[in-house]
């Protein structure tokens, strides 16, 4: 039975790149959910609008497959978090993920703008 | 793991979840009141940019991977809920597949017992018959003494080859003496089988032969019926004809030979070398291969030796080789094609009922729809409510299968128990339901489950949101009618496939049943019996015996005031025994050997034609004068008058008879064909012998009562017992209760293909009735509308006929077809008309028709009394 099942369309269509997004986020280190959501929308320049909620469904299912693992600690405000960390298979995973997104780009780019002959 | 732990690991994670996101919300809101924004209102933005909370939190949980056992139990719940709301649906829908899997189940369960199983013996692969082959045929012929010997002796394939005499035992001693099923075995037989008795030993070699004391092995029933159990038993001795028989052993219960005759008891068979090359064909034989000896090696073996014994005895043996058949073929061979045809039907019952519910499914997720459409609307992902229908299917299905098996559990010991104990069909008390059965009807259950599952299931994939939400489900859209009008003429054609295989049967049965035997069958009693002769010390006084027991018997009950008329035949006509030798015409040069001049051969007393009322069609009967003594002489049958003297009338002229006494016998008389091999036969040329020049040891008294037949059989009984104290009879039956048994088998196989084909027609007709009174009812507006326009009920009333009787001739034309295919399966099963029956085509068309409009008329009535102005104000 499967268990991945599409939360949203504009979820299901980001889902590739919301995972991507996540590890590479947590390449700078331990993070908790909400830390990594305001992380991504600072770097973008709040350019991408993750939905908060969206969030969750990516970093269990991650878990699950092994690329992030989670322990509680407290923050500096001293509340209980779960904090996500990358695991090595995570950082594998991570780096083919960039060298497909970057062939996807490049691709994508040549169809955008050909090079004028 | 352990469930517990499964479900305390699994609240555990449901907390931290929880606090997981309470604390994004926590922490955004917090940010957000940084921000500036009010307490208030940063709490609800927080939640706002969260999305869905519920929806967010289930998702996440259906990460985890471990939530669709929880799943399934809810929608089990769900499934359970929805099946009680509408009973009427669930009932029906139930009654449906536990008659189709009911059915199938007990099917399967003869088809495993009788066909699938392996007999009840050690390494049955090994167990064979040999039969002798006759000249030009391919008929399983019982062995010569001596060719038996022969192959015992020389063949290098089998391990044993043990021959086998089927005789009724006449049992004497306490109480009348009767006569029970036996069977005469030659030594190594029980070691063949691989089975030793319960008690004491099996018969030995030292017990086969001629002029030693007599022993006898007791079957389990007749141990337990005559001796009461009692393990003393063996060592005591049991009064037989003329002997006492010292019983050496007792049999398990199981202990049958599937292929052979019900015995009582086994005695020895006591083969006398010097009488082995006279005697007749008259043993069956089994026999156990060496390992890894094939079965073609031992037909080429057995064929080889054949082709010598027939060099070495041409007069009994030119022309004759041997057939070699597997002991599971020699038992289900002819009965594989009837037992694989009724599963074929009963299958395409099973097809028709999936159909059924699988339409009424449909017709329910359409009333469901807008139930759907809330659900997917609120979030619910398809592969959801898929999960929810086909859960939903399969608790159907299982409900149904739990059904269908209690029913087949109970059923088919019940119906077994119902046959006759003789009755014509092999292993039948091997026939039960058992654990192989179980695991098919879940196989099955699953399979329906799937089967009628996948039509909703696929309608919900096409099914759009908002069509539902705005319909509101009142109105039919023509997607499901198209799967549903399909569903149904599927259901017609299989169920017009059904009924004409059902026909075919049932006129075949008919035309059989109809067809004249050749004697008149009223006020005709039978009473079988071997004789029991005593005080013999020659062949010769033997024989005489014999003719005077009958002669004194008969010539006492002839003169009984109850009875008509009354004679004796050495083997009753349809019952299933015949013998035959050669005879040719006297005045013609002996036919070369090999060639089998000649046919069945039937010993009768005087009188026997008359008490019969077989007309004479020349010439005259056996009477007083032919005794021993007088001139030698015959009747023909018909066939055989016509076959031996095209043209001439065959009284007076000679013959030559291969027969006990002298060869040359006077044609005295011609009479009617008699259809001795079987109803479905036509007659075999026969002559007959008198029992006063040619006593036969087997004989059936045949009484013609002159009114009632009450007390008639005490009294002749009685009359025999004077004659002859210690004869037992072995079975007393009407003629016509032998006929009847004789067409035991055509008459079940027409029986259960005719409940098939009712069953698959009353399926059929529900499936119309259901599919036009919802399309009926989900016209209801436009119906009204047009009553409001002016239409005449009768137009409504033809509009709708029209659809279902367009649905139903759909079917039937495409169930012609596939009857024109299919059918060929059963011609081996019909008498006298061919698998394309042009009365029977018909007639199951219209039957079809009939019951279509039967389901469609309601409906149809009821579209007619729509009323415009309720219609109208609902608009």
């Amino acid at each position: 039975m499967g268990n991945r099942e599409p939360y949203q369309n504009r979820i299901e269509l980001l889902q590739g790149t919301l995972d991507m997004l996540i590890l590479r986020t947590l390449r700078w280190g331990t993070q908790h959910g909400h830390g990594i959501g305001l992380a991504i929308r600072a770097t973008s320049q709040d350019v991408l609008q993750v939905e908060h909620g969206s969030l969750y469904p990516a970093l269990h299912r991650l878990r699950k497959e092994g690329w992030i693992e989670s322990e509680w600690k407290m923050t500096e405000n001293n509340q209980r978090a779960r904090y996500y960390r990358l695991t090595a298979r995570g950082k594998k995973r991570l780096a083919e993920e960039e060298s497909r997104w970057d062939r996807m780009v490049e691709a994508i780019g040549r169809v955008m703008r050909p090079v004028e002959e | 793991m352990k469930l517990w732990h499964w479900f305390s690991h699994r609240s555990q994670e449901d907390r931290e979840l929880e606090e997981e996101l309470q604390f994004h919300l926590a922490e955004e809101a917090r940010l957000r009141k940084d921000g500036g924004e009010a307490p208030e209102a940063a709490r609800r933005s927080a939640l706002l940019s969260f999305g869905n909370y519920v929806l967010a939190k289930e998702v996440t949980r259906g990460m985890w991977g471990w939530t669709s056992l929880e799943r399934t139990a809810e929608d089990l719940r769900f499934a359970m809920r929805m099946l009680r709301k509408s009973p009427a649906f669930t009932v029906l829908a139930l009654t449906a597949l536990a008659l189709g899997i009911g059915a199938t189940t007990a099917m399967f369960s003869v088809v495993s017992s009788i066909l699938l199983k392996p007999l009840p013996f050690p390494d049955p692969r090994r167990l064979v018959m040999i039969w002798e082959r006759p000249p030009q045929s391919s008929h399983r012929n019982v062995v010569q003494t001596q060719n038996f010997l022969d192959w015992r002796r020389r063949n290098h394939s089998f391990e044993d080859v043990a021959a086998v005499f089927q005789i009724p035992f006449n049992l004497e001693g306490s109480g009348d003496p009767v006569q029970v099923p036996a069977l005469r075995v030659s030594a190594g037989f029980f070691e063949i089988l691989g089975r030793s008795p319960l008690l004491g030993r099996a018969i030995g070699p030292t017990d086969d032969v001629p002029d030693t004391p007599w022993v006898v092995v007791l079957s389990y029933g007749l141990w337990q019926r005559r001796f009461g159990g009692r393990r003393d038993v063996i060592g005591q001795k049991i009064a037989g004809p003329g002997n006492a028989f010292e019983v050496i052993g007792v049999m398990a219960p199981d202990f049958y030979i599937p292929s052979l005759a019900r015995a009582d008891l086994y005695l020895p068979l006591r083969i006398r070398p010097d009488e082995a090359l006279r005697d007749g064909r008259n043993y069956k034989t089994v026999a156990r291969l060496r390992p890894g000896v094939s079965q073609q090696a031992a037909q080429s073996d057995i064929a080889a030796i054949a082709a010598q014994t027939a060099e070495e005895r041409p007069e009994m043996n030119a022309k004759w080789s041997a057939t070699v058949v597997p002991l599971m073929e020699q038992t289900v061979g002819d009965t594989r094609t009837t037992l694989l045809v009724l599963f074929g039907a009963v299958a395409f019952v099973l097809l028709i009922a999936c159909a059924n519910v699988s339409n009424l499914l449909l017709i329910r997720a359409h009333a469901r729809r807008p139930e759907m459409a809330v659900r997917i609307a609120l979030g619910a992902g398809r592969w959801r409510l898929l999960h929810q229908l086909v859960i939903e299917s399969l608790l159907l299905a299982f409900g149904g299968g739990l059904l269908g098996f209690l029913l087949a559990w109970f059923g088919v010991p019940a119906l077994v128990h119902m046959l006759p104990e003789g009755f014509p069909l092999p292993r039948m008390a091997e026939i039960g339901v058992d654990r192989s059965v179980l695991a098919f009807t879940m196989a099955l259950s699953l399979g329906c489950g799937i089967v009628f599952g996948a039509f909703p299931a696929l309608q919900l994939g096409r099914g759009r949101v908002n069509d539902a939400l705005q319909q509101g489900g009142r109105q039919g859209s023509a997607s499901g009618r198209h799967i549903r009008s399909a569903l149904v003429v599927a259901e017609v054609s299989l169920a017009m496939l059904l009924v004409i295989g059902a026909g075919l049967m049932l006129r075949s049965f008919a035309l059989l049943n109809a067809v004249d035997p050749g004697f008149q069958p009223e006020r005709l009693l039978t009473f079988r019996m071997v004789l029991v002769p005593s005080g013999w010390k020659t062949f010769d006084e033997l024989l005489a015996q014999r003719a005077a027991l009958i002669e004194q018997m008969l010539t006492r009950i002839r003169s009984l005031p109850e009875v008509a008329s009354a004679s004796s035949i050495s083997f009753l006509p349809l019952s299933g025994s015949q013998s035959g030798t050669a005879y040719y015409r006297a005045d013609r040069p002996a036919p070369p050997l090999g060639a089998m001049p000649g046919g069945d051969t039937s010993v009768v007393s005087d009188g026997y034609f008359r008490t019969m009322g077989i007309p004479l069609l020349a010439g005259r009967e056996f009477e007083e004068r032919d005794r021993g003594g007088a001139p030698q002489v015959a009747i023909l049958n018909q066939t055989a008058a016509r076959r031996n003297f095209p043209g001439a009338n065959p009284v007076g002229k000679r013959m030559h008879v291969d027969w006990t006494g002298p060869p040359e016998v006077e044609i005295v008389g011609v009479a009617g064909d008699v259809r001795h091999n079987g109803l479905e036969n036509a007659p075999d040329p026969c002559l007959f012998l008198p029992q006063a020049q040619r006593p036969a040891g087997w004989a059936s008294l045949l009484v013609r009562t002159a009114g009632d037949q009450a007390g008639v059989v005490a009294a002749v009984q009685q009359q025999i017992h004077v004659v002859a104290p210690h004869q037992g009879i072995e079975e007393v039956q009407t003629m016509e209760s032998v006929m009847s048994d004789s067409l035991a088998r055509p008459r079940l196989d027409a029986t259960i293909l005719g409940v098939f084909g009712g069953v698959a027609l009353l399926l059929a007709s529900v499936g119309i009735y259901a599919v036009i009174s919802y399309s009926v009812e989900q016209r209801t507006r436009e119906m009204g509308i047009r009553m409001a326009l002016g239409a005449a009920p009768g137009s409504i009333l033809r509009q709708v006929l029209r659809e279902g009787l367009t649905l139903c001739a759909v079917g039937v034309a495409i169930g012609l077809g596939a009857a024109t295919l299919l059918t060929r399966y059963l011609a081996t099963l019909l008498y006298a008309i061919r698998p394309i029956d042009a009365l029977v085509y018909g007639g199951v068309s219209l039957v079809l028709a009939a019951s279509a409009l039967a389901g469609c008329y309601m409906p149809a009535r009821h579209a007619t009394r729509v009323d415009p102005a309720v219609v109208l104000r609902e608009e």
